[in-house]
């Protein structure tokens, strides 16, 4: 085994057309430590990636690994210089196996000619991978069996058998549950025993604190500055990160009315969810706080129409509906806005325009006509209000950062004209600004009466947000919080987790 | 920097006078297409003998119709990332149902306008159901619609030669001809349908709620259905509205031929394909143009219509088609190529 690595970047920068997305940025890391990046969205992170994935050419500057200079034309070139990246979107062959995924393209092979893949081999090799970095799954599991967070980490896994000397780790739990989060963190903390120079790309500032030596922050494509962990308080990195910006808390005088916009009695589907009743009062935000898995998501989406119920009865602002459907719900002013909102909240090559519109199209068209003349005013609404960060309102929604393609989302659904909104995740790998903004929207529907039902995994964002937390496990309503402001993060996190219910 | 107002949906009158979002108005990148089409013109006018007259013109425009109108109708099922290899086999399977009928219903006494028009009716029904059908599969049961209309391809086939004994059935009148040879103002009757029918398809496809929520479901139907748009419906819709065009293009054929013949249409899905690629369209769903079609079809008619005017075997026509949907798809995806690079 090699000695610590050392990845030293001097002067990198990267121009695109009328833009510095990097700008002369100079950082050193070392191997055994992991350094958490930071930055918001359109800082330059993902182009500092890309450079050092060998994705994109870097206009000028040098990258050395170990002191020696590189040069990538392409992510082969990375790869064999010694640098790995894991990217959030993952990249695993869902029918094959574990074993099969990790030596895809370099199989040991036997017998005349070397044709047959020596499966004995393949398996041992990466059994062997795995307990060196303590990972425990078989090998012969399937990826389709593995849950988000096991593939995850699978995909390290995979990345770390070629032996690099750099590993990117891009937003790598941006998609998982706390329990999830934990087991890949402690792999992480694993693999600086490896001598690797880790890089850790997150927008949650608080799983930095478990598993980061150093934060090394990006601002404008430009480097901030490096700070151990034990300085950087969360004043600290969000100064860097922003310059100056203040943290917001719920305004005070968001107000719970009387009137019941929402009554689910007895709501059940089965495997999922039972047993749900509740209320939802005008004005009122109310947060489902839970774990992956318990069944937040779907109670969300059965009570919308997005899947069918076993039973239990929908009563949305008067009207009892026992079958719900989107069409239905959204005409009595139910609206929703997706976990998913790549694969299912947008339309990625529609225009901005046309995302924008998608919820209210009978409501935007005229007896059943449709234009650009009838949409735009409509896109330039939201675009105004949202603060939706766009230079045409014509190109595909898909050139858009996650913050703003969820403003959209948000966009196309209050053009519907709703009553009741449910926000499932709508935080989801966005950055803090942007997060705000979501936060801020939710407030002003408030004031103006409407209903709003917020699921989140981040359990802060409940509590900083929300009127009511409702606690969800294994398809039950096991808690409630009450006083979201006056309760500590640790006590709804024990209540999530089961441990106390109150 | 935070929003105040974040509720009311925009058609309030304050919204509508917003300015509307400028787009760029002529790019000449947007017409690659037509620019080269246009050279082909010039091109074929001076070297292929009698390419540049009236009557030439018209006998494209007469033959680029009958494969074209069925285009149209395909455009739309393309955009919804479905596929219909029915139409060549339909053709003449409503081709020979409405010789049959109007055959047996003048046999018995009723007059040829009430037979033809019997007969187009129970075409139309015919096409409507079997095409909303397709549309239910694909959507209730999640069978790829090149499954089912492979099925319906093989049964019109089989039910054309069943319903003529595999001999042409002639049983029309004179005035019949008129849908296939008549002109009007020395145009081509054909020409005005084909006309219309681009006209139509063009507006629904920019101008209604329809056509926007055909492109939505073709770019993602699970966003679609999630935004409460009836899928189901759309997807009914359009396979039946191939099957409509088709028919009308089995009319204008049996009016040519002057008979339902079962031998009519073979390789046709491929002519209306092919003519929706060059035009731009994505068998991926969610992209395409009824223009794109438009010209599609009138750059295959032109080039296979030059290539006849000027003696090429016609096995290197068959070579040249070749050229011509990958060169069209090849151009289309360096575009887009270097449009995401931006």
């Amino acid at each position: 085994m090699m000695g610590p690595a050392k990845l030293e970047i001097s002067n990198l920068t990267k121009a695109y057309t009328g833009v510095l997305a990097l700008d002369d940025f100079s950082a050193d890391f070392d191997g055994g430590k992991v350094y958490a990046l930071l930055g918001k969205n359109g800082s330059g992170k993902s182009t500092f990636v890309k450079c050092l994935s060998g994705a994109v050419i870097p206009t000028s500057g040098e990258i050395r690994i170990d002191g020696v200079p590189v040069r990538f034309k392409g992510p082969a070139d990375a790869n064999a210089a010694g640098i790995a990246v894991v990217y959030q979107e993952l990249s695993l062959i869902l029918d094959f196996t574990v074993a099969e995924n990790i030596m895809l393209g370099r199989f040991p092979t036997v017998g005349p000619g070397n044709i047959t893949v020596d499966w004995k081999a393949t398996n041992a090799h990466v059994q062997d991978i795995l307990t060196s970095l303590k990972i425990d799954i078989p090998v012969t599991r399937k990826i389709s069996d593995l849950s988000v967070g096991q593939r995850q980490v699978i995909e390290i896994a995979k990345a770390m058998s070629l032996n690099p000397r750099v590993l990117l780790l891009d937003e790598p739990t941006s998609a998982l549950a706390r329990h999830e989060i934990n087991s890949l963190l402690e792999v992480v903390r694993s693999l600086r025993e490896k001598g690797v120079a880790i890089i850790f790309i997150t927008h949650k500032l608080n799983e930095i604190r478990g598993v980061a030596d150093y934060v090394t922050v990006l601002r404008d494509g430009r480097m901030v500055g490096t700070v151990p962990i034990d300085v950087a308080t969360p004043k600290v990195i969000v100064d860097m990160m922003f310059g100056e910006t203040t943290l917001k808390s719920r305004p005070a005088d968001l107000k719970v009315g009387e009137e019941i916009r929402l009554k689910v009695t007895g709501l059940k589907r089965k495997d999922k969810y039972e047993d749900i009743s509740f209320e939802l009062r005008a004005g009122e935000i109310l947060g489902i706080a839970g774990m992956l898995g318990a069944g937040r998501s779907e109670l969300l989406r059965g009570i919308f129409g997005a899947d069918a119920i076993d039973g239990g009865a929908i009563v949305l602002n008067g009207t009892e509906v026992r079958r719900p459907t989107v069409a239905r719900m959204k005409t009595l002013g139910l609206a929703m806005t997706m976990e998913n909102r790549k694969e299912e909240g947008l339309i990625q090559i529609m225009s901005i325009e046309d995302n924008l519109c998608l919820a209210s199209l009978d409501e935007v068209g005229q007896r059943g006509f449709l234009s650009h003349f009838l949409q735009a005013p409509v896109a330039e609404k939201w675009i105004g209000r949202l603060q939706i960060k766009v230079s045409d309102a014509l190109q595909e929604v898909q050139s858009l950062s996650g913050g703003n393609q969820q403003k959209v989302v948000v966009g196309n659904w209050l053009n519907t004209d709703p009553k009741v909104v449910f926000f499932d995740e709508p935080t989801r790998g966005i950055d803090i600004v942007a997060k705000q903004q979501i936060f801020q929207i939710m407030w002003d529907l408030s004031r103006r009466g409407l209903s709003v039902v917020f699921v989140s995994s981040e359990l802060e964002e409940l509590l900083e947000v929300c009127h009511r937390i409702l606690i969800m496990e294994a398809g039950r309503f096991i808690g409630e919080v009450r006083e979201p402001e006056n309760t500590p993060i640790e006590s709804l996190y024990a209540m999530c987790m089961g441990e106390t219910a109150k | 920097m935070t929003t105040t107002d974040t509720t009311g949906r925009a058609k309030d009158k304050a919204a509508l006078r917003a300015p509307i979002a400028r787009r760029p108005f002529f790019k000449l990148s947007d017409f690659v297409l037509e620019a080269i089409l246009l050279a082909i013109i010039v091109l074929l006018a001076f070297t292929a003998p009698g390419f540049a007259s009236w009557d030439n013109a018209m006998n494209i425009l007469r033959n680029a119709a009958m494969t074209g109108i069925i285009a149209f109708g395909m455009t739309f099922v393309l955009i919804l990332g479905e596929i219909d290899i029915s139409v060549g086999s339909g053709l003449a399977f409503f081709g020979c149902l409405l010789a049959v009928v109007t055959d047996s219903m003048t046999a018995t006494g009723w007059s040829a306008e009430i037979g033809v028009g019997a007969g187009v009716v129970l075409c139309l029904g015919i096409a409507i159901l079997a095409g909303m059908f397709t549309g239910w599969v694909r959507h209730a049961l999640a069978v790829p619609t090149f499954i089912t209309t492979l099925a319906w391809m093989a049964a019109f086939r089989g039910g054309a030669y069943l319903l003529t004994g595999s001999f042409p059935v002639t049983p029309y009148p004179e005035w019949f001809f008129f849908f296939g040879s008549g002109a009007i103002l020395g145009i081509p009757f054909q020409a005005f349908v084909f006309l219309l029918v681009f006209v139509v398809t063009w507006f629904i496809s920019r101008y209604t709620v329809f056509g926007k929520s055909a492109y939505a479901v073709g770019g993602n139907a699970e966003s679609a259905r999630l935004s409460g748009i009836n899928v189901l419906g759309v997807r009914m819709a359009v396979m039946a509205m191939i099957g409509v065009f088709t028919v009308l293009s089995a009319i204008m054929v049996s009016s040519q031929i002057q008979a339902g013949n079962p031998t009519v249409g073979v390789t046709w899905e491929f002519t209306v394909i092919t003519a929706c690629v060059i035009g731009g369209v994505s068998l991926m769903g969610g992209k395409g143009r009824v223009w794109g079609t438009f010209v599609g079809v009138l750059f295959l008619s032109i080039m296979l219509n030059g290539m006849t005017l000027l003696n090429i075997d016609e096995y290197w026509q068959y070579v040249a088609r070749a050229i011509l949907i990958l060169g069209a798809v090849l151009i289309y995806q360096v575009q887009a190529m270097n449009a995401r690079r931006g």
